[in-house]
């Protein structure tokens, strides 16, 4: 008898083990509603009309962010500068925290024990959760406080973090839209001369750029579901309700109602089928962008940050163009929205705090920064003024292919922002699952579009059940 | 102070455990407990319980493919790395259980993956199965895209994790060969046993009460795989490698579904429970101490 209670203690003990680890998260998730309130209203308070004179000597600014890789070092070597150069006392103190995804979710956690950062970079995909979460000083009052001249920023960046009444609430710091990378010298080979526009046109190209080109793969693309929102907008159709999301809070999706959905999923598909876009895993996996620089891929898709590091990985083994992203047939006529993150000050009542903060941020987005931050990673320059830097004009003469990203970005008109979401992290896996079946035959183009759709609005409803 | 230690003096034994539960509660009751709690309910974003919706999160998840799918697919994969790295772990201990020379350094490789990290294995594997740059196919001259064909995902994990596994079996194993009494298998040479005879009928029973041992904490630990799914395939590709606990990651800290993922716990909870009470039962049958 004392050995079978022996026994199911141990049983017990063992597999509580199991329990543990998302319980305690759950609790350390403990607090309450009003706390989130109490600090949007004490946001007014914090910047006063001396924001402008606050003395910041001495001062340590905590700063979170997600970029590593190439991008992290030219990340570490703005904050490095700015910790030389700046006069004001300031110590900025960055934390690499893993991917944007980690980032947001590890401010959830810590920002619930009120120890989080002074500053974070939150990627376009938490906007929306970010403005409702309260824990911010609205960009905007630190803007008007300091009289910071906002036109300097380029309009349509601007414009995708600009709510309706005219609030900007987090300062744009690093954005790309989507590229076609292309292999010159295949294309040359195959007697390509331009880039193509569309998946279409890919398909028409693909015999051509493997007989004679010498690619063993014609498109690498990864299954990633911000392709998927691009291809809706180069459609120039609507992802969601609410007119995208922007006029109020998305109640159900609307890819599969509008057709546009299953247009994309058409063109993927018939790429695949013919053998032109093999599965090549999804965008964490790297895989794409592996077999674009070891010569394996004629063409991939990617964000326009990646470019310095396909510059670097490629070696010059070959010439690597730039072209707009596709769109999914000849007649489309719309644009893409940008991507990447902005920053956030967090709110920790402590003026002198937020005023060092502030004084940071400007350094980041000065235009010397977003000319480095341009040459350096491949993110556009989010002020105009970076391109009359000598860095800038350096960078495109030597690299012409920086210039895509920004000439994409200017044919582009802000209507075609892309949709907000507040779901967007769960729908991204929910479109990524769906094309990935539909890749393996699990799923026809139109069950994948089905499935899709149900499972996001779903996904909306609860979210709006509990969080409306 | 005093008559607190006067007590513990007297022998109060129960005394003695406070300082063990204290530490079992804050880490292991309460978020027992409040995990529990937590999926009878219906969290908002912040993960905080919002809507009490009684036994909908049950009923949800026995209702789902998805989870039936989850549940179907740890079952297969805790059977592969259960007889994996069982068999990897044992057949190393028998080949290092005689002195030869350069032991030191098979038995050291044949324990080594016990001290790797599963996440920096999975960056490796990543490489290695990498289907245009990795070693795998180079050397096989196969052109298979291990991790993302859904026939093989799941396998490529699993096969990762035996190959983890298995060095602590492996120890386990040499530590129970050690025990078997050498005299016992003079004697069945003497009887004229061949070497399988010697190892079935010797080597094995004689394995039997760590070898039972080695699979009740073989089987729990891979229902708790996590960092190699994670890295290698995220749950994809579709469902495929979707195991019960990453699935329990991903709607806890990337959906913000507390409820959904605490009910997860819980039967995931209950099914290590039974498996582990049922091999307890078959224990008293089986092993021979």
């Amino acid at each position: 008898m004392k050995r079978k209670v022996l026994a199911a203690m141990l049983a017990a003990a063992l597999a509580a083990g199991a329990l543990s680890g998302c319980g305690n998260k759950a609790n350390a998730a403990k607090t309450d509603d009003t706390q989130a309130q109490d600090t949007a209203d004490a946001a007014d308070s914090v910047i006063t009309e001396n924001f402008a004179n606050v003395d910041t000597n001495g001062t340590t600014v905590t700063f979170w962010h997600s970029m590593g890789g190439v991008n992290g070092e030219a990340m570490d070597y703005l904050v490095n500068k700015f910790n030389d150069e700046n006069t004001d006392g300031i110590t900025v103190e960055a934390v690499y925290q893993g991917e944007y995804d980690d980032t947001i979710n590890k401010l959830k956690s810590a920002q619930i024990g009120n120890m989080g950062a002074d500053l974070v970079q939150i990627y376009d995909l938490g906007t929306r959760f970010m403005i409702d979460s309260g824990w911010v000083i609205p960009m905007q009052e630190m803007i008007d406080a300091d009289g910071y001249d906002i036109s300097q920023i380029e309009p349509n960046v601007a414009a995708y973090y600009t709510t309706e009444d005219g609030v900007m609430y987090s300062m744009p710091f690093n954005s790309s839209t989507p590229l076609l990378y292309y292999n010159k010298d295949m294309f040359e080979a195959a007697g390509i001369t331009e880039a193509p526009k569309s998946l279409a046109e890919i398909s028409e190209i693909g015999a051509a750029l493997e007989e004679k080109g010498g690619a063993q793969e014609v498109l690498a693309i990864s299954i990633y579901g911000w392709y998927f929102e691009q291809f809706m907008c180069k459609q120039g159709l609507d992802l969601a309700d609410q007119e995208n999301g922007r006029s109020g809070a998305a109640e159900k999706v609307v890819f599969d109602e509008n057709g546009g959905g299953l247009n994309i999923l058409n063109a993927w598909k018939k790429l695949y089928d013919e053998g032109y876009a093999p599965n090549v895993g999804r965008s964490g996996s790297d895989s794409a962008t592996a077999d674009f620089t070891s010569g394996k891929a004629a063409m991939m898709l990617g964000s326009s940050a990646s470019l310095k590091q396909l510059l670097e990985d490629s070696g010059g083994k070959f010439e690597i163009g730039t072209a707009y992203y596709p769109a999914v047939s000849d007649s489309d006529e719309g644009g893409v929205s940008i991507g990447g993150a902005s920053l956030w000050a967090l709110n920790n009542e402590d003026e002198k705090q937020a005023a060092a903060t502030w004084k940071f941020i400007k350094f980041l987005i000065s235009p010397e920064s977003q000319a480095y931050w341009n040459a350096n990673t491949g993110y556009f320059p989010i002020v105009t003024g970076a391109q009359e830097e000598p860095v800038f004009k350096d960078n495109i003469a030597k690299y012409p292919q920086f210039q895509t990203a920004l000439d994409q970005l200017h044919d582009s008109s802000p209507e075609y922002a892309g949709a907000l979401l507040s779901v967007f992290p769960e729908a991204r896996q929910i479109v990524e699952t769906q094309i990935e079946n539909m890749l393996n035959g699990s799923e026809t183009p139109e069950s994948a579009v089905e499935n899709m759709a149900d499972e996001i609005n779903e996904t909306i409803e609860d979210y709006n059940l509990v969080n409306g | 102070m005093n008559r607190f230690i006067e007590k513990l003096k007297q022998g109060n034994a129960y005394l003695y455990l406070i300082p063990c539960f204290l530490i079992f509660g804050v880490f292991l009751f309460y978020p027992f407990v409040k995990t529990i709690y937590l999926s009878f309910y219906k969290t908002d974003k912040l993960g905080q319980a919002k809507l009490f919706v009684g036994a909908e999160n049950y009923i949800d998840l026995f209702t789902s493919e998805a989870f039936y799918n989850s549940l179907f697919v740890t079952l297969i994969f805790v059977v592969i790395v259960v007889a994996g790295s069982m068999l990897i772990g044992l057949i190393a201990a028998v080949l290092c259980s005689k002195a030869f020379p350069g032991i030191r350094f098979f038995s050291t490789s044949y324990a080594l993956p016990m001290a790797i990290a599963s996440s920096g294995a999975a960056m490796i594997f990543k490489i290695i199965l990498n289907p245009t740059i990795g070693i795998l196919n180079k050397l096989t001259g196969l052109d298979i895209n291990w991790i993302n064909d859904p026939k093989y995902a799941l396998i490529c994990v699993a096969v990762l994790t035996a190959w983890l596994n298995s060095g602590i079996n492996f120890l386990y194993f040499s530590a129970g060969l050690g025990n078997i009494d050498d005299t016992i298998y003079e004697r069945a040479s003497v009887d004229g046993a061949s070497g399988v005879q010697k190892f079935f009928r010797l080597t094995l029973p004689g394995l039997s009460p760590i070898m039972f041992y080695t699979l009740v904490v073989n089987i729990i630990q891979a229902f708790q795989s996590f960092g190699q799914v994670k890295i290698l395939t995220q749950g994809g590709p579709g469902e495929s490698t979707n195991l019960i606990v990453y699935s329990i990651y991903r709607d806890a800290f990337f959906n913000y579904k507390f409820g959904s993922a605490a009910a997860q716990s819980v039967v995931l909870f209950l099914i290590i429970m039974l498996l582990t009470l049922v091999m307890f039962r078959v224990e008293k049958k089986g092993v021979k101490y």
